[in-house]
């Protein structure tokens, strides 16, 4: 009781903005994977590209930062691979994935 | 003199040989990868994704300013996501409850 009273008051606790700006990055990663269940037609090319270069930067942003952030590495790298899965569902309903199918149409 | 000033910046500790110049600066890409959506029609917005941006920007342009030092390249690129995931809900919203009312008035 006592410790979870020190984190309340804490200056990096839930009375600061300090706890919530790492706290709302978590908001797109939810996000991401509730709309992981929507068809691939409604998934933005654009945002989810740039979503992917995005997390990737801030990994390393996370990683180098002083302290070392391993939460918000975490939460980019979680964003990471819901985009790509995104990204990798709307290629191939856009029909950028579609290899195989071509190799075996032409033989 | 130009050149000594452009040598502290591409030097300085949060300059651009650093991830700390580059994740910051990218986070404008999501905003203008939403500006290209706004061509896209209503029914492909996203609403999980669109809100959880407009808080993650809020909350992020308010951390920002009170962290040390100030980070008023976050904090910009903060506002402007804000900024255009707010028009991108207002523009769903607004395509969703016009459909209702069409429809309704069709009826």
């Amino acid at each position: 009781m006592a410790s979870f009273r020190a984190f309340l008051n804490s200056p990096v606790g839930p009375k600061t903005t300090h706890f919530w700006g790492p706290v709302a990055n978590w908001g797109f990663v939810v996000a991401g994977l509730v709309d992981m269940q929507k068809p691939p037609e409604m998934i933005s090319g654009n945002m989810t590209a740039a979503m992917c270069i995005y997390s990737a930067l801030f990994m390393r942003f996370a990683w180098m930062v002083q302290p070392r952030n391993y939460l918000l590495l975490a939460c980019h790298a979680s964003n990471e691979s819901v985009q790509l899965y995104q990204l990798s569902r709307w290629a191939t309903a856009q029909g950028y994935l579609s290899q195989k199918k071509d190799k075996a149409s032409s033989q | 003199m130009a050149a000594s000033k452009f040598q502290a910046f591409w030097n300085h500790p949060a300059g651009p040989n650093t991830i700390h110049f580059w994740a910051p600066l990218f986070k404008w890409g999501i905003t203008i990868a939403n500006l290209a959506d706004l061509s896209k029609p209503p029914e492909e917005i996203s609403y999980p994704q669109q809100s959880a941006l407009t808080i993650n920007g809020l909350i992020w342009a308010r951390y920002s300013s009170v962290i040390t030092p100030k980070n008023w390249t976050l904090l910009s690129s903060s506002l402007g996501m804000a900024s255009i995931c707010t028009y991108q809900l207002a523009r769903k919203l607004e395509h969703e409850f016009s459909s209702k009312y069409e429809a309704d008035a069709i009826e």
